[in-house]
């Protein structure tokens, strides 16, 4: 009865899940409700350090004294915060927001103040165990960032090759995703028939698992059994002429994986900036098309002067994820190249920074990594925000 | 400055007739103005004109050209939209000079039409601005503005002032029709307001379910509505119908139902004989009502009761009954009676209206 075992478990996991939000609405609920009252402040810190320890202390290094006083402290802040500054006002949203809030402070805010830490220490293979046994590790400072900019994270690329790569590799697929978005959001923006079956034969590349469909494409461009080699050699057969002009199977993982990655990559991306845009287009209303008519504007110029303008604001905000997604893409990077002896050529940041981390151990010098193309999104992000907010204002 | 005509059109979406068979001549430098009620197919037919809607079947000539398979910008027409449709990502000022920038116009050309046009309608101030950035009154003025500065041969205006409080709507008829003396152009302008369709009209068009009913100046409409549907629609408040049977005694004709009896001269409805035993619908205009008066040519007087009073300032109406039959009668402001007060009535002669009850189109002269 292995099923029943699985579902006893789920169900299990789920009531802890609940028994825990419960318990963080309780312990707000008091801090909102019973702030004012004479009792609060030895009611409060009498019962949730002691809870607290009764619950985490095994987890946190034992039932000491120390943990007790630190939650003791932890409690009389958050403590004199309500009482002070919060006074019990907006309960219910706060109340609803907290599940939520502590779940991503959880899964968001440690392990960033972790990595913080991590890349002003040095975690590798040779320091790992010394960190399992005392709990510290050697501080090194910002020699990990240093290293970042001067060494290669994997065997010979450096990071700036690597960051032309991906600089490239951004471009060049957000570019493809927005051009063929467009051109497919544009047809399908017509009056066809069929119009909801070409749009969900075009949405199954991005609705399919990635692992699947990058794979699936990686054996397509396998050199003799890929659809695309094939494809060429039967053009081959066909139009004899093709030959002189260059055209010949090609060893596209071993040769080019880049552009095979950037191929496949494309293909996935589309749909997504073809979804988007179509929405912008369909908010467009009808009766600009009519007066840019009456004005004598050709199609193109309808498309120039009305459409793109017009779903400008839509697509920024698609086009700054799509950016941050692509840079940050390792999916397919890894999945097409990353299994063991695989190329080097196609890596780009984020892959490279996978592999030094769990390839080579590199922990440290990853986080320190990591850091910096985080920092580098991020500029990015907000410049992008920024200048998009600037164009919004104008209208 | 074109004639336009249109013949036989008739418009289907899908098997919904919209338009069935409209047939206007619109003359060199006439305003013409379409009312009808909602849904009639006022949009639908300046639509067609505009070159924005396929026209199912029958033809559309400007100056004597027919128009049917021309791409709406080869038209020379200009379209103010119901809801203005300006682009709102281009100022007021490219919004504007966007047609005559497609046609790769002269620079100083541009500028020159655009700053006569926007000095005509006051938007000197606003060019710089966005279509967000102006009131619903200005954003108008844009629409018109950038209708005007293509100089195009017919201007559409689909319920342009339809938007507009009670005052601005007031202001901008007056503007429109400043504008119509100056362009010298020809207009055809849609709307549901009587007041707008009466004072800027040359002709007015009357549409019921994409049928043109009548076809006159605003005067001849009024008083000579050529069927109930017409008589019902123009003139503000709705004209008192009453039906019931004609009667030949002796000589003389009368209008007979439950409620009343009135004697039919002669200039209203000759040939007398002829019309004995018919069922016929009777019309008068409150206006027409005369309460406590007696008037020149005025029916026999009849017997009511008054059922309540509305001050409008110098005219009140009043609401009365006689027998089952309400009628409503405009005044002179102050009827000073209560509700309740027995009252007398009579109806002017003159602006009296017979329509046959079953083919509801008018038999009186
Ligand atoms: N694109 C369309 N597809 C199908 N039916 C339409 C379409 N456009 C208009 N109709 C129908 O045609 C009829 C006439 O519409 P139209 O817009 O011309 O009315 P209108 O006289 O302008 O009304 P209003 O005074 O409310 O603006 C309506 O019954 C409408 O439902
Ligand atoms: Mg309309």
């Amino acid at each position: 009865m292995d099923i029943l075992k699985s579902i006893y478990e789920v169900v299990w996991f789920i009531l802890l899940v609940a028994a825990g939000v419960a318990a963080l609405e309780g312990y707000f609920y008091t801090h909102f409700k019973f702030y004012a009252r004479a009792w609060f402040f030895p009611a409060v810190l009498g019962v949730f350090p002691a809870l607290a320890l009764a619950v985490f202390g095994g987890l946190l290094g034992g039932y000491t004294f120390k943990l007790w006083l630190y939650f003791l402290l932890a409690e009389a802040a958050i403590a004199a915060f309500f009482r002070y500054a919060v006074k019990g006002r907006h309960t219910v949203p706060y109340l609803l927001l907290a599940p939520a809030f502590v779940g991503l402070a959880l899964l968001l805010v440690y392990p960033f103040v972790f990595e913080v830490y991590l890349s002003f220490h040095d975690l590798k293979l040779t320091t790992i165990m010394m960190w399992k046994n005392t709990g510290t590790l050697p501080f090194v400072g910002i020699d990990q960032y240093v290293k970042v900019f001067t060494t290669s994270p994997l065997s010979e690329v450096t990071f700036w090759a690597l960051l032309g790569r991906t600089l490239l590799w951004t471009f060049s697929n957000v570019f493809f995703h927005v051009a063929g978005g467009f051109i497919l959001a544009l047809m399908l923006n017509n009056q066809i028939r069929f119009k909801g079956f070409y749009r969900t034969l075009l949405v199954i590349p991005w609705a399919m698992p990635q692992v699947v469909a990058v794979l699936a494409m990686r054996g397509e461009f396998h050199s003799t059994n890929g659809f695309v080699n094939i494809l060429i050699g039967k053009l081959l057969a066909v139009f004899p002429f093709l030959a002189a002009l260059g055209v010949a199977p090609v060893q596209w993982l071993t040769d080019y994986p880049l552009l095979t990655c950037t191929l496949i990559n494309i293909w996935l991306g589309i749909p997504f900036m073809m979804v988007v845009i179509l929405g912008g287009l369909q908010s467009i209303s009808s009766s600009y098309y009519d007066a840019a008519d009456i004005d004598g504007a050709s199609y193109f110029q309808k498309l120039r002067f009305i459409t793109m303008p017009l779903v400008r604001p839509v697509m920024m905000p698609a086009v700054t994820l799509g950016t941050v997604w692509t840079f940050n893409n390792i999916n397919v990077i890894y999945l097409v190249t990353g299994q063991a002896g695989g190329t080097e050529q196609a890596d780009i940041l984020v892959s490279a920074l996978y592999k030094a981390a769990f390839t080579y151990n590199r922990y440290s010098y990853s986080a320190a990594f990591a850091i910096v193309v985080f920092a580098m999104l991020f500029f990015f992000s907000v410049f992008y925000l920024k200048s998009f907010d600037a164009a919004k204002d104008e209208r | 400055m074109a004639t336009v005509q249109f013949k036989g059109i008739v418009k289907k979406f899908g098997d919904n007739l919209v338009l069935n068979g409209v047939d206007v001549d619109i003359k060199d430098h006439e305003f013409v103005v379409i009312v009808g009620p909602s849904g009639c197919g006022k949009t639908t037919l300046l639509r067609m004109l505009a070159g924005l809607e396929e026209i199912t079947d029958g033809e559309i000539l400007i100056d004597n050209l027919l128009v049917n398979e021309l791409h709406p910008s080869k038209r020379e027409i200009a379209m103010v939209f119901q809801d203005y449709a300006l682009y709102p990502h281009m100022t007021v000022e490219e919004n504007m000079n966007f047609a005559l920038r497609l046609r790769k116009m002269d620079k100083a050309e541009i500028a020159s039409r655009v700053a006569e046009a926007s000095n005509v309608l006051q938007l000197n101030k606003f060019l710089k601005r966005m279509p967000k950035q102006l009131s619903g009154g200005q954003r108008q003025r844009v629409a018109i503005g950038r209708a005007i500065v293509r100089k195009p041969k017919v201007f559409l205006f689909d319920e342009p002032l339809s938007n507009l409080d009670a005052k601005l709507r007031e202001e901008m008829r007056v503007e429109i029709a400043k504008l119509y003396q100056r362009l010298n152009a020809t207009i055809i302008y849609v709307t549901h307001d009587q007041v707008e369709a009466m004072t800027l009209a040359g002709r007015i068009v009357i549409m019921n379910h994409g049928i043109v009913q009548q076809v006159g100046s605003p005067i001849e409409v009024y008083r000579k509505p050529c069927n109930l549907f017409v008589a019902g629609f123009i003139g503000s408040p709705t004209m008192n119908f009453m039906t019931g049977k004609l009667a030949l005694e002796g000589e003389a004709l009368f209008f007979k139902n439950e409620d009343i009896k009135l004697s039919i001269p002669p200039y209203l409805l000759s040939d007398a004989k002829k019309h004995d035993g018919r069922e016929v619908v009777l019309g008068v205009r409150p206006d027409d009502v005369l309460v406590e008066r007696d008037g020149e040519k005025c029916s026999d007087k009849v017997q009511g009761v008054l059922e309540v009073c509305e001050l409008l300032g110098h005219r009140e109406n009043l609401y009365l009954k006689v027998g089952g039959m309400r009628v409503l009668a405009t005044v002179e402001a102050f009827f000073n009676r209560s509700p309740g007060s027995a009252v007398t009535l009579c109806f002017n002669y003159k602006n009296m209206h017979v329509f046959d009850k079953a083919t509801e189109s008018r038999i009186s002269e």
